[in-house]
């Protein structure tokens, strides 16, 4: 009795891997994908080479942010190389709505004027900031970005691990998406055109 | 004759035997990323191909243009990234490894003066059995992620 159970229950997974295999075809997920539990990410202030600059300032405007620092010699420029070839996808109309903010979290070597020529070396319309450890830590926990130095022998003696997301924050200032480490320009280009909608 | 290829033989087992490392290792594509203005570090990337029949290890690399040359990984950890020295650099026998953005590279630590696009930088590598190998890597600019950087799309 139970050995036909069993193979009752047999023949109907069997059927049923079958029938998934033939039928399921799951949509597969995009690499940019908004995240169901995003952080809140929020107001900010900074200081740039040109002064202060606000999360606010950029009212009305998408606004891409990333943490990272330029003794980074890999990750940081990956990810902005690809923020940079993304932002020339798009047309200068679009171009003209959307701001990039590189926040590093490594104020000891990174000064603002330091951080000016580093950002624009990659795209003219990106803005470096920093601020102190304190404000930068309160800013990275809002925003869900996690950085930490470690004490490895490069790199002038730290490297700072960092999470490798850039934050896509809408017109008003609201938290919108993540784009993954590394995403191809046009990943890139069509989630700013998404979000610009 | 039948001594002399006895002979011959024997020369070719032995050379086969005393095949240095960095005999059977080729090397594809090397590039060294331009450092943005004000970094002081960058990465030198390439794959490493393994033609022989033993395992090599690159156990380090040494370049002029830096003060610190290292080899170096990064560790997803969650989205975290990691970046970590390594001790050496395995590439299994008729292998290859691949040094990658966002993963194995030689870091060039400390640039004694500012690179420019177009600059060769020669890296010496050595391997596990004291023999070395130099690359002569190309300096290019950054280029995203999946346009390879030796391929310029334009």
């Amino acid at each position: 009795m139970s050995e036909k159970i069993l193979l009752g229950i047999v023949a109907f997974l069997t059927t049923l891997l079958i029938g998934l295999g033939f039928f399921w075809n799951p949509e597969l997920p995009e690499r940019v994908l908004p995240q169901a539990g995003m952080a809140a990410g929020g107001e900010f202030t900074l200081e740039s080479a040109k002064g202060p600059v606000s999360l606010k300032d950029y009212r009305g405007k998408l606004v891409l942010v990333y943490f990272g620092y330029t003794y980074c010699p890999d990750i940081c420029p990956t990810s902005l190389a690809g923020t940079a070839a993304g932002l020339n996808l798009l047309d200068p109309d679009e171009l003209a709505q959307v701001a990039v903010i590189f926040v590093s979290v490594d104020p000891e070597r990174d000064t603002p004027a330091r951080l000016k020529e580093y950002v624009e070396f990659f795209h003219p319309s990106m803005v470096g900031v920093t601020g102190t450890p304190e404000n930068l830590a309160e800013i990275a926990k809002r925003y869900g970005a996690f950085y930490a130095r470690q004490p490895v022998e490069a790199a002038g003696g730290y490297v700072v691990d960092h999470s490798s997301e850039t934050y896509v924050v809408g017109r008003e200032g609201q938290m919108l998406s993540k784009i993954a480490h590394a995403a191809p320009p046009d990943e890139v280009a069509a989630e700013i055109r998404r979000r610009l909608k | 004759m039948k001594r002399i290829s006895v002979l011959l033989a024997g020369l070719m087992i032995s050379a086969g035997a005393l095949a240095a490392s960095a005999d059977s290792v080729t090397v594809q594509n090397p590039y060294v990323r331009l450092a943005p203005p004000n970094a002081p570090a960058t990465a030198a990337f390439m794959v490493l191909k393994n033609d022989g029949d033993k395992d090599v290890k690159v156990m380090k690399a040494d370049n002029p243009t830096s003060k610190l040359t290292e080899l170096h990984t990064h560790i997803n950890d969650n989205g975290v990234m990691k970046m970590r020295p390594v001790a050496a650099i395995e590439i299994k026998a008729k292998g290859e490894a691949k040094l990658q953005p966002g993963g194995l590279h030689v870091m060039l630590i400390n640039l004694k003066a500012p690179m420019k696009e177009g600059d060769v930088v020669p890296i010496t590598l050595t391997f596990d059995d004291g023999s070395s190998k130099v690359v002569d890597a190309k300096v290019m600019k950054p280029v995203a992620a999946g346009m390879p950087a030796m391929e310029h799309k334009h």
